[in-house]
């Protein structure tokens, strides 16, 4: 158990700023989720702790010691590639125990942690197989037994679930969080995926364009993002999101957005810096958006249900009401309702949701909403 | 019915692609190896009626000395091609270092390859010239004086197939170039993570890459080394004395200068024979392995 420093860590490839800026430190045992869209310098940042990838400036810290220019097979780290990257030409048993061999390990030593590593991750049946005999589940078990045996300080994943198909990722997704509990390791997991993200991390970081925008557990992300991004990042379905104009701050955030009657946001963060006049944007979670009639509401047709059984989404055009930037790349307005049978196709509802739980959000993408607690 | 002839289409269409390469395959090879079997079992000038002699052809290059010496010249160029794929892996490796004046050592070492063999010759006729050569500089300059080795029956064989390297070596090196571009770079990431540097690297983890091409190189070296003549042609026409004179090379000059069609067949009969080893060997590789794929 480590803990990992980044201090003011940056990379450019040429001219383009990969990664810039990075402050970051993980408590030891830690599992940190780095997320953000491709090309965000997640896997860059990850390479980078790793040292396959050298940093331009800044200081990278593992157990206290400065491994800014140490090799990577010297920095204390295992790590997971998503292409599994096993040596073809050797056995699952010699992909396992290599790191130990380079080490000169003894051989009953190496036996006794490969031995050990396939117990965990129950592939013992297929430790004289090649890899390219084992089905894509296999390999990747092999992948971390392959880490596994090295005992690291630090555990590093790259996107290690993306080439699985579903049923196999949340299987392999639920194993991962119990190896991390039976191992306590610290663990640095890069992912594009949010599921990923807010089910396994202790801590997720949001990575925009070689910055980190936010840094916090998944819940507290979920509930209070800083920012218009984070917001639109974390949650499936999709935040909606509406643009409107301020009208009027003598209590809380009186604006008027196209589509809909008078909003007042009631609570603004201390520093919110707004103006009457200003662009603004609201949010509002597909899960606060209700068809009872109650709060502020519009009429809108029910264009597509999707019932998954335990809830539906429902998607609604609202006339004026367009939103900007779905998931669906279309204007409707998201909503997400439990249990139950929802309304049939092309009827009209009166969606509406309650201002309190509405974000908003700065013309910068800032938000400017009070933190809210949790329910 | 309708079965029958969309099965007799299924085995039609790939037999149909086939055919222009395999006629020409017949053609040109099996025809013409069946062919100068045959011729090597007559007496013949070229021209006239063949007269069949059996055996006698084969029973003449057994005791035939230059027979011998071109035999043991192409061993010679085997032992020595066999150094080529070595020499090309370490250049790759050299070359594909990420460093910036690599590109230009690259296409210096890539030179030879586009030189025709003749220029080859001509170039390295020059270099061992014992009166204005590079060689004969060299040795100026450390005060001892040059060998004529063109002209010597000890170092003649040498002095060729060290010219036929060159672009040899250029070749394998180019192959194993395109080799170390396939090389999966994660796993190569995956072999520093796990701590394996310098030789330890290479050994378990780049080699193993690229055995299909060092084995590709190989292949191509050992046939080369077989069926070499125009260096030979160029730079000593077989001599002094026939000293350097090889299979191939001893092959053309019955042939064509001696009008002994017979004999030459025979020469060449043999020559296919030892080419054989290597084909074969070659073909069985290539199917084992794409069994096993």
């Amino acid at each position: 158990m480590s803990d990992v420093k980044l201090t003011s860590v940056q990379k450019y490839y040429a001219a383009f700023h990969a990664l810039r800026d990075i402050d970051l430190t993980i408590q030891p045992g830690e599992f940190v989720v780095m997320v953000g869209p491709s090309g965000c310098g997640k896997s860059t940042l990850l390479k980078s702790i790793a040292g396959l990838s050298d940093i331009t400036s800044g200081r990278i810290e593992i157990a206290g010691r400065d491994v800014t220019r140490t090799d990577p097979g010297e920095r204390g780290i295992a790590m997971v590639f998503q292409s599994y990257a096993l040596y073809p030409h050797m056995s699952v048993a010699q992909n396992m125990g290599f790191g130990l061999k380079i080490m000169k390990r003894p051989r009953a030593e190496i036996d006794a942690a490969v031995r050990a590593a396939a117990e965990i991750l129950r592939i013992t049946d297929v430790l004289d197989k090649k890899p390219g005999q084992l089905s894509g589940g296999q390999r990747q078990r092999v992948a971390i037994g392959r880490a596994i045996t090295r005992r690291p300080d630090v555990f590093l994943f790259d996107e290690p679930l993306s080439n699985l198909d579903a049923a196999l990722r949340t299987q392999m997704r639920v194993e991962l969080a119990t190896l991390h509990k039976r191992l306590g390791a610290t663990m640095i997991y890069v992912t594009h995926d949010q599921v990923e993200a807010m089910t396994m991390a202790d801590r997720i970081v949001v990575l925009r364009a070689g910055r980190i925008e936010q840094v916090g557990a998944p819940l507290e992300l979920y509930r209070n993002p800083v920012n218009h991004f984070v917001a639109s990042f974390l949650g499936a379905p999709r935040m909606n999101f509406f643009e409107g104009r301020l009208r009027d701050l003598s209590a809380g955030a009186t604006l008027e957005v196209p589509g809909l009657p008078e909003v007042t946001i009631p609570a603004l963060a201390a520093d919110h810096g707004l103006r009457p006049g200003n662009r603004v944007t609201l949010g509002l979670r597909p899960e606060h958006m209700r068809i009872d009639g109650r709060g502020v509401t519009t009429p809108a047709t029910l264009r597509l249900a999707e019932e998954l059984g335990r809830e539906s989404v429902l998607y609604a055009d609202a006339g004026a009401l367009r939103t900007t930037g779905s998931d669906t790349g279309t204007e409707s307005v998201t909503l997400l309702l439990g249990a139950g049978t929802p309304p049939p196709e092309g009827s009209t509802l009166q969606i509406g949701f309650d201002p309190a739980d509405a974000y908003l959000f700065a013309e910068d993408g800032r938000t400017v909403t009070a933190p809210k607690s949790a329910p | 019915m309708l079965r029958t002839r969309r099965s007799l289409r299924h085995r039609a269409t790939p037999a149909l692609l086939l055919a222009p390469g395999l006629l020409l395959f017949l053609v040109v090879i099996v025809f013409s190896a069946l062919r100068t079997f045959w011729i090597s079992l007559h007496a013949w000038d070229g021209f006239g009626p063949m007269t069949w002699v059996g055996l006698s052809n084969y029973a003449e290059l057994w005791g035939d000395p230059q027979f011998w010496v071109s035999l043991r010249n192409n061993v010679i160029w085997l032992a020595v091609f066999l150094l080529a794929p070595p020499m090309g892996l370490a250049i790759a490796l050299l070359v594909n270092q990420k460093i910036r004046t690599m590109r230009l050592a690259k296409s210096l070492f890539f030179m030879p390859l586009v030189l025709s063999t003749v220029t080859v010759g001509v170039i390295f006729v020059w270099f061992y010239d014992p009166s204005y050569g590079l060689l004969a500089l060299l040795f100026h300059a450390f005060g001892a004086s040059p060998p004529a080795v063109l002209s010597s029956d000890t170092w003649v064989t040498f002095a060729v197939v060290f010219a036929a390297l060159w672009p040899q070596v250029a070749f394998c090196m180019i192959l194993f170039l395109a080799g170390l571009n396939t090389l999966d770079e994660e796993i190569i990431g995956a072999g520093r993570v796990d701590n394996a540097r310098g030789w330890q690297m290479l050994r378990h983890i780049v080699l193993p890459q690229l055995r299909q091409v060092a084995f590709i190189a190989l292949a191509i070296s050992m046939i080369g080394a077989l069926r070499s003549f125009d260096i030979i042609a160029v730079m000593t026409s077989g001599g002094p004395f026939g000293s350097s004179t090889n299979l191939a090379y001893q092959m053309y000059q019955e042939s064509l200068f001696s009008y002994r069609f017979g004999y030459g067949a025979a020469l060449a009969t043999v020559l296919f024979a030892i080419m054989m080893v290597f084909i074969v060997w070659y073909l069985l590789r290539l199917l084992r392995d794409e069994r096993s794929a």
